[in-house]
Formats: structure tokens, C-alpha cells, sequence
């Protein structure tokens, strides 16, 4: 426990890919900084990931080998929103414990989005700036796949030897390949040597119910021990930031904040915050941190907190490869993706919509046979047929950009209060026009992708696109805008100089790549920033 | 719709069940839970009696594994059901009610494939029911240990030093499986 009349150098609020990275960066450059998550610790010997879904209650069901990662809840609502959801993890090292550890690049044109195609807006800095801080982060996650020399998808210099492909992954490739559409191996942060201290993957499937080895990048296996070593560093967990607190000049002074466990009130004190609690906390937080100077939310004097809020679109195919039916079943489990087909429908010229899809494969259970929920009939027959074409599955997930849009939004209702006394999160959402065509385009290209491989096609599509898939961004974007952004190119927010945001909130567009990498590059290159700040004595 | 809900769990926080109320280790390693004392929590005994022959009749034991019954699913159901909302408790009371009434005036047999004729389009609350009888069945028997190990005979969750890649000889690959390198942009 600190001590209450102690000043922090930093108050980084949240434990996961962002807070991890701006944490251990400003204890290594010197700074005194506290931690502070709403959630528990949660030893991995508490992870559910090996265990069998008969050795559970609800057999592995309704969300049950992730409860570990899902014991604190927000009371938080949906209104007016179409059929999304996004992520609460409250623990420390937040959903860095049970991501898929897909590590993608943005291109540069992902950074262009008004240059390139006339919507939305361009980001406050290009690929060129980040490609260093990306660099950096690959070689300390530890980022297995291979340079595939593709302007959509600039890859780093140091990577780790792929995963080998299964059979499934070379037919569809072999299909794809046909069709114009590349399949590549995936790059994640999962290790396929030792790296950094820490064991390869074993290869059981299970890299979303947390990697009992930290084969999988987690924050508190990979990033807290380097900021612990610096001695700098203090970890709250179960603390509940519900208020941020400013001094006479507007500045940041303290957050307020309640133990989740006693219930206990106080304030941490700190020279700087760095606000890393995703996209759905972070705008919270400030949205709820109204003051006389800053009446509808901290750093929101033009009102844009809370707004553009976006993600990935998602929907996706089972197949059933017919040359596997009846083969002897085999281990296939793996490291969930092996392989990645990114973009591809800007190859074929102009669209009528912006953006593109990506599809990640494989990263389903093989212990489940879903096929059995999509085959008719019932008694004997029907269960030979669910064993029969078992070996062949290959599944594909489609991930779609999604158009930032201001009336896409998060607000909080002071009438409806969490149990620590605080405004909940109101999530409003609609697909836009582009989104509809994005997604429709998607859905006929994926078809044809079914259409080519020897198999039985379970198309996956309603009547409308579904999102986010744990990948919402963009409430507290930066920008080059004054009157559209809240943070400057640095993560660093134009009203309020000592106060930072670094997740993925930060965002100014999104593309149909999974955003992790980014906010991790995003938060170094913030942190590079306050250092340099910081020595001048600017901040 | 089952994959997209699988992508939803992610973000499905509010409906995880909470830890502390089953504790991490609810049953000792590799023995199923439902264990051999499971009281019934919802479906009386009758009712239990039905949801067995049932589900037995979804997927029934064969040469190759034993069926729902043995995998005890009727179990399972109960368990499900007992922890579900009113309307999906409503659901499951008449809609045995209705089969069991089918079934008088015919068999049970007969009631099944009555409820069944529209799978995927159903016009009727029987029919409606078949789809969550048959779902649940699914649910119960490949998360079981016979489910999973004797019918699928799943070879996975275990720990592997190296990823063996493609080993299998398929009939399309016979003509040479493409290298990972290769790729078109």
C-alpha cells in the first residue's frame, strides 16, 4: 500500500498493453511511477486453459474458461446500439491475458484515410514516424512470423521462425492463391523459440484462457517485472480510479479512487497521468471528472470525449474440407491462428466504399464440433455425419474497418451509479453506409472463397454486420483537428499538458487490423515524448 | 449464429459466471463433473426420465461410442435450465409437456420427428422446442468426456515440444502442398 502523502513522478491508470509499455518505459527512464487496476492479480495457476470442459460446471460454456479475467464487472448499458459489444477486462494486465496476440502493422495509407480515400481524416503522424517505436515493441514482445513484402502490411526486421501451417492452411492457400488473395503466416506475440526468459509454445489451442507459460506477451510476465527491477515502480491493484482531480491552473493533481475490496476512499497524487484504460474506461473516466473549469469532462472542451467510437466489423465461414472426411482424427490445435490473409480488395481497384477486411483462420477450438449446431436431422446417421467431417474444419473470421463517426459514442449517466458510487459507461452505436458496403463486399468475396475449396461452406451471415470483437477504439482520438481530436500526435491532450491517453481510444480511424501493436507503439512513442519533456522540464 | 457468439464472449464479462461461486477446482482432474450424487435442480424426475430418452434419441449410442444418455446430458440440461431465465425455464416445462402429450397419442419416436420436420424454420412451439432440445443435447454430449474422447476422439489439449505442421498425405495435396513462402501481392 502507498503512502497517501506521497507524490508519483507518473499515475499510469490501467495494467494492460498500453499502461504495461508507458509504465516500465518512464521506470526505466527514472520516473517514480504508481500503477493503478481496477481488477485483482490473477495467478495463472487460476487460469481455466487446460482444463477439460466436463471438469467445469458449465462445461466450458457461457464465457466459463475466461471467468479468471471477468470478476470485476462494470454496470455497463446499451442504448439504441446495433448488435456490438465491447470488452471490460479488470484485472491487471487487462485483456493482454486473454488476447489472441495477433500483431499486425498498420500500413501507411491505414494512417491516410482523408488522403487516400476522402473520408474520415488523416492521423497527426504517418507509418514512417511510428515504424521505429513498432520496431522496438516487435523485438520486446517477442512477434513470430516473416517479411511478406506487402505495402498493406509493413513488416518488422526481427521475427521470430513461423508457425508451420496445418494442412487446412495449405488448401486454403492453394485456393486463395487462384483467386488472387494472399495467405501468409501470421505474426503474433507468441514465442516459437525461447525468448526473453520465457518458454515456447506448447501448442494446446488455448492462448485465450491465458498462457499458464507466457509463451503469449502478457504485461504483468513480460513488461511489470522490467519496471519492478527499476525499483521506480508501485503496483495498486483492486483500485478504482472513478475521478481525476484538478488544481487551480487546470492541471491534473490527483485521481480519486476507491479500493474495491475495502471500499475505501483516497487520493493518488502524481506530476503526470497517463490514462490507459481502453477505450470504454478511458472516456469514461473523463467524462466523469467534471470540475468548474472543465464542466462537461476533463480535456473535452469542444466535446469530442466519448465520440468516434468504432471497431472491426466481424462475421465468417466454417468449412468442412472434404478431402479430410473420414481420416483418422489428428491433433491440429496449435497456437489458434497460423496463418493471416490481410487485405486484399484494394488490389482489384477503386470501391465504391473505403477500407478493407482482413481474415484471420483457425483460431476457433478444434475440441467443439461446431458443425454439429449446422447439420439437420438427429439419431445415428446425423451423429456419423458430425464425426465424419470433424478433421476437416477450417474456419475463417472475417475482421472489417468500421468508419469513425462522431454520433458513435460513449456517454455516462450520472442517474445510474456503479456500486463504487460512480457514473456508469452508455454505449450508442449504428453501422454506417460505408460500413454496410464494406461488409457486404466481404460477404460475397467470402463466399467465393467457399465456393473454391473442396468443402461444406457454413456462411455465417445475418442480416447485418456484428461487431467489435474486443477491438473498439477511438473515443479520445488524437488528431491534427482541434475541433474533431482531444490528444495531439502524442498521445497528450490539448487542454490539460500533463495528461496523457495511450490506449486504443487514442485512435483517429481504424483499419481492418487488429489494433494492439499500434497502441503498444503508440504509448513507447508517447512515453519517448514525456521523457524528453520531462528532462527539458516541461512538463 | 454459433461462431458469433463465440466472438461475443469476448466481450461477454457480464455473463461469465463467477469464479467464487464454483471455486477454480469444482471437481478433481479429468473426472466429470455432474457428479455421480446430482440432485435435480429444475426438471422433476419424470421429466428427467423424458429429457434422457430424448436426447438418447438425438444422439444415440452406436458401434463406434456410447450416446447421450450414457454421457448423462439429461443432467446437464437440468443444470443449464435450473441457471437460465424464466422464459427458457417456460420453454423447456411445455415443451416436454407437449412432446410427452404427442407421444401418448402416438410415440415418442413419432413425437420427435413431428417436432423435427421444419428444423431451421419452425412454425410451431414444438418445433421451436426441438431446436433447443437438440442444441442442448449438442452442448451436453460433445463437452463430454464420451462426447470428446470416444465419439470425436479428439487428440488435443496436451502439451507438444514442436508443432508438427502438415503431415497428413490428402488427396488433393497430392500433387504437392504449396510452400508457406510462396504468396501472391
Amino acid at each position: 500500500m502507498s503512502d497517501p502523502r506521497q507524490e508519483f513522478d507518473v499515475c499510469v491508470i490501467g495494467s494492460g498493453a498500453a499502461g504495461g509499455v508507458m509504465a516500465k518505459e518512464l521506470c526505466e527512464g527514472g520516473a517514480k511511477v504508481i500503477m493503478l487496476e481496477a481488477g485483482p492479480k490473477v495467478d495463472p495457476s487460476q487460469f481455466l486453459s487446460h482444463k477439460w470442459p466436463y471438469e467445469l460446471p458449465y462445461r466450458g460454456l457461457r464465457g466459463e474458461k475466461q471467468a479468471p479475467f471477468h470478476q470485476v464487472s462494470t454496470a455497463i448499458r446499451y442504448e439504441n446500439s446495433d448488435q456490438i459489444g465491447v470488452s471490460e477486462v479488470r484485472v491487471v494486465g487487462g485483456r493482454t491475458l486473454h488476447w489472441n496476440a495477433v500483431a499486425l502493422r498498420y500500413a501507411a495509407r491505414d494512417f491516410r484515410q482523408w488522403s487516400v480515400d476522402g473520408i474520415e481524416e488523416d492521423w497527426p503522424l504517418t507509418y514512417e514516424e511510428l515504424a521505429p517505436y513498432y520496431e522496438r515493441i516487435e523485438q520486446l514482445i517477442g512477434v513470430c512470423g516473416s517479411d511478406d513484402h506487402l505495402e498493406i502490411l509493413p513488416a518488422g526486421k526481427h521475427y521470430l521462425p513461423p508457425i508451420p501451417w496445418r494442412c487446412s492452411e495449405h488448401i486454403l492457400h492453394r485456393a486463395a492463391v487462384k483467386m488472387g488473395i494472399p495467405v501468409i503466416n501470421v505474426r503474433k506475440a507468441i514465442l516459437t523459440v525461447p525468448y526473453d526468459n520465457r518458454p515456447p509454445c506448447h501448442y494446446c489451442g488455448h492462448c485465450m484462457d491465458g498462457c499458464d507459460v507466457s509463451a503469449v506477451f502478457t504485461t504483468p510476465d513480460c513488461l511489470l517485472p522490467k519496471a519492478e527491477i527499476t525499483g521506480n515502480f508501485t503496483l495498486r491493484p483492486n483500485t478504482i480510479a472513478r475521478e481525476l482531480l484538478v488544481d487551480r491552473e487546470g492541471l491534473v493533481r490527483a485521481v480519486s479512487v476507491v479500493d474495491r475490496l475495502t471500499k475505501k476512499e483516497e487520493e493518488v497524487k502524481a506530476k503526470l497521468f497517463a490514462v490507459c484504460c481502453a477505450t470504454t474506461e478511458s472516456a469514461r473516466l473523463l467524462l466523469n471528472s467534471q470540475s468548474p473549469q472543465y464542466p462537461s469532462g476533463l480535456a473535452n472542451s469542444n466535446g469530442v470525449v466519448g465520440r468516434y467510437l468504432h471497431g472491426h466489423l466481424n462475421d465468417g465461414m466454417d468449412a468442412y474440407l472434404k478431402d479430410f472426411a473420414g481420416v483418422k482424427p489428428f491433433n491440429q490445435d496449435g497456437a489458434t491462428d497460423h496463418v493471416y490473409v490481410p487485405r486484399y480488395n484494394h488490389l482489384a481497384g477503386k470501391k465504391d466504399y473505403a477500407g478493407g477486411w482482413g481474415f484471420q483462420v483457425n483460431y476457433a477450438s478444434y475440441m467443439f464440433p461446431n458443425q454439429a449446431w449446422r447439420i439437420k436431422g438427429y439419431g445415428a446417421a446425423y451423429k456419423a455425419y458430425v464425426r465424419r467431417v470433424q478433421p476437416g474444419y477450417l474456419m475463417l473470421g472475417t475482421f472489417g474497418k468500421v468508419v469513425a463517426r462522431p454520433e458513435n459514442r460513449i456517454t455516462t449517466d450520472p442517474g445510474h451509479l456503479d456500486e463504487y458510487g460512480t457514473p456508469v459507461p452508455v454505449v450508442h452505436f449504428r453501422f454506417g453506409e460505408n460500413d454496410f458496403a464494406l461488409w457486404r463486399d466481404s460477404i460475397r468475396s467470402l463466399s467465393e472463397i467457399g465456393a473454391n475449396l473442396n468443402a461444406e461452406v457454413f456462411l455465417d451471415f445475418g442480416q447485418a454486420p456484428t461487431g467489435f470483437a474486443s477491438h473498439e477504439v477511438g473515443t479520445v482520438r488524437m488528431g491534427k483537428n482541434p475541433k474533431t481530436s482531444v490528444l495531439n500526435g502524442f498521445c497528450q491532450s490539448r487542454d490539460v499538458k500533463n495528461l496523457f491517453v495511450t490506449d486504443g481510444s487514442c485512435f483517429t480511424t481504424s483499419s481492418e487490423k487488429n489494433p494492439t501493436l499500434t497502441i503498444m507503439a503508440l504509448s513507447l512513442r508517447a512515453a519517448d515524448y514525456i521523457k524528453q519533456q520531462r528532462r527539458r522540464g516541461e512538463l | 449464429m454459433r461462431r458469433r457468439k463465440a466472438l461475443k464472449i469476448v466481450a461477454l464479462a457480464a455473463l461469465a459466471p463467477k469464479l467464487d461461486a464454483w471455486g477454480t477446482s469444482a471437481c478433481p482432474p479429468g473426472e466429470a463433473w455432474t457428479p455421480s450424487d446430482y440432485q435435480l435442480r429444475f426438471f422433476t424426475a419424470e421429466e428427467n426420465e423424458l429429457v434422457d430418452q430424448l436426447t438418447e434419441m438425438i444422439i444415440p449410442a452406436d458401434p463406434h461410442s456410447p450416446g447421450a444418455h450414457a454421457a448423462r446430458v439429461s443432467l446437464f440440461a437440468d443444470l443449464m435450465v435450473a441457471s437460465s431465465n424464466d422464459a427458457i425455464q417456460k420453454q423447456w416445462r411445455a415443451g416436454l409437456k407437449q412432446m410427452q402429450e404427442e407421444a401418448t397419442q402416438s410415440s415418442l419416436a413419432q413425437a420427435l420427428a413431428k417436432s423435427a420436420l421444419h428444423e431451421g424454420r419452425p412454425a410451431t412451439d414444438l418445433e421451436r422446442f426441438f431446436a433447443v432440445l437438440k442444441g442442448m443435447t449438442i452442448d451436453g454430449y460433445y463437452t463430454s468426456a464420451i462426447g470428446i474422447h470416444q465419439d470425436l476422439q479428439y487428440q488435443g489439449n496436451t502439451y507438444l515440444s514442436a508443432f508438427p505442421g502438415c503431415t497428413l498425405r490428402v488427396r488433393s495435396a497430392q500433387s504437392g502442398v504449396p510452400s508457406p513462402k510462396s504468396e501472391v501481392s
